[in-house]
């Protein structure tokens, strides 16, 4: 089966930054979420699936397509929801339906209406109006009105209230019941990702540190608090990441069963994406 | 590309409105000789070299360019409504030129083809304007094109000023005009209106290579 993401060595220079020799793909049915610090490469690395800046070097195909010389057939059956809502103030959702229609083959304008009601959108009222929740909702009824078979989502989550967020990731969860739909979605709201995720791609510092299903990384990888001295006594290679701080020390590891059987005396514990993205942005090698 | 240009059309709706409204008292005016009809021919027209400034402005405030962009349709079909937007706009005003230098003809016996000769080098420079404009603010944005507009207008009027006071150009070549007949200022309104119809083609091509060359 192809997969509805396919990248391949990916490079973008910006001089004081760059994205390394990026890997990602995403199979159909699932949904890939893609964490990192601020300005880790989320956000180019969206832009060059989406031919908004030029790659240096590698390989994007989008449902088959490749990205840059299938460039409007790849984006038919894309939906995009970025970090904003980019629909001008002056607009109604009803406009916003009459300018995108012409763009995609498939846009069902009565599709575009149902999802303004679920969501609870006035047609007739001006954007400026709306509040955050609700325009990031116009901008996911926008991106599910052409019935696309993937959807890239930059953030779309930011800044919504924990109700509107559960709302959207309902959404999402329903999207990928079908087999051939998939969603990439970069957030720092981990939590968001736990729930719905089924990849997780960690991009740090222009460089995927971390890829696997996100089952194996809750699964495998562990969290374990000790005293400085305790820390001394692990095998460096037995430990990812440690912090140190007043109270004691934190150290990752990557499999946990097998760390409790080694040293025993110490606490392992479940981490959480958040762990390891603390972890990996403010830890350090042993 | 439709869609886009329907964007436009409802985003500069605000802006149209007024228009509307200003223009029946502009056309009263002019009716009762307060106001130079060809006044009246260049205020539209220049509201036609803001357009494109005004456009750029909205979109640059909702990032709807980046948006734009990741759509289906390629960059240059964004371009392109872009262009078919300010060249709807300037056949509008000329069809709206047209219709007062007509209804002028009518009430007040005024030669209607010096007025369409006027009309049409007024619609060039209109056109040349929006034809330097569109490029910039595709490469810079909307307040670097502002800038350019005072430099494009400004800079040619006072060095026009310059060179008359100082006695080196002649401007009693512009009283020759007076004695041409009025078909032949049109034939020459025509040839520049095609002039600045070809300038934003030129601009068109350049524009697109800006867009195809730039990151959102």
């Amino acid at each position: 089966m192809t997969n509805c993401i396919e990248i391949k060595g990916l490079c973008k220079s910006y001089g004081d930054f760059s994205l390394q020799n990026i890997d990602l793909s995403l199979p159909g049915g699932s949904i890939l979420g893609m964490i990192g610090e601020n300005g880790a490469g989320k956000t180019t690395t969206i832009k060059c699936i989406l031919n908004l800046i030029h790659r240096d070097a590698g390989e994007i195909t989008l449902l088959g397509h490749d990205n840059i010389r299938e460039e409007r057939l790849a984006k038919q059956d894309v939906g995009i929801v970025l970090d904003e809502c980019f629909f001008h103030d002056t607009l109604r959702p009803r406009d916003v339906g009459k300018i995108l229609a012409p763009a995609y083959h498939n846009w069902d304008q009565k599709l575009f209406r149902d999802y303004l009601d679920k969501f609870h959108l006035p047609e007739k009222k001006l954007i400026k109006e709306f509040s955050r929740g609700m325009k990031m909702k116009l901008s996911l009824s926008a991106a599910l009105a052409h019935r696309p078979k993937l959807l890239i989502l930059d953030e779309a989550t930011a800044g919504l209230d924990p109700v509107v967020r559960d709302e959207i990731l309902d959404e999402f969860l329903g999207f990928i019941q079908d087999e051939d739909h998939a969603i990439l979605m970069s957030s720092h709201i981990t939590s968001d990702l736990e729930k719905v995720a089924d990849y997780i791609a960690y991009i740090h510092q222009g460089r995927v540190v971390l890829s696997d299903t996100k089952d194996n990384i809750l699964d495998s990888y562990g969290r374990v608090g000790c005293t400085a001295a305790q820390l001394e006594t692990i095998d460096p290679r037995d430990v990812l990441r440690t912090r140190r701080g007043s109270f004691g020390c934190e150290a990752l590891v990557k499999d946990r069963t097998a760390f409790s059987r080694k040293y025993p005396m110490l606490l392992v514990e479940r981490t959480t994406l958040e762990d390891i993205m603390l972890f990996v942005g403010k830890g350090e090698t042993q | 590309m439709t869609g886009l240009l329907y964007k436009d059309i409802l985003v500069m709706r605000a802006t149209f409105i007024i228009q509307a409204v200003i223009m029946p008292f502009y056309i009263v005016l002019a009716y009762f000789d307060i106001l130079n009809f060809v006044f009246i021919i260049t205020y539209f027209n220049t509201m036609l070299m803001v357009m494109p400034l005004s456009a750029f402005a909205l979109d640059g405030q909702a990032k709807w360019d980046r948006y734009a962009m990741s759509l289906p349709m390629g960059r240059r079909a964004v371009v392109r409504a872009r262009y078919l937007f300010i060249l709807i706009l300037a056949l509008s005003n000329f069809a709206l030129g047209l219709s007062g230098s007509a209804a002028l003809w009518g009430f007040q016996g005024e030669d209607i083809l010096k007025a369409l000769g006027l009309l049409m080098a007024s619609s060039t420079l209109g056109l040349l304007v929006s034809g330097v404009l569109l490029p910039i603010s595709y490469q810079s944005g909307a307040e670097r094109a502002r800038i350019a507009l005072y430099a494009i207008l400004l800079i040619p009027f006072f060095a026009i000023l310059l060179l008359y006071t100082s006695g080196i150009l002649d401007l009693s070549v512009l009283n020759s005009l007076d004695s041409l007949s009025a078909a032949a200022l049109v034939g020459r309104g025509a040839l520049l209106l095609l002039g600045g119809l070809a300038a934003m083609l030129a601009s068109y091509l350049v524009s697109c290579r800006i867009a195809a060359a730039k990151e959102y």
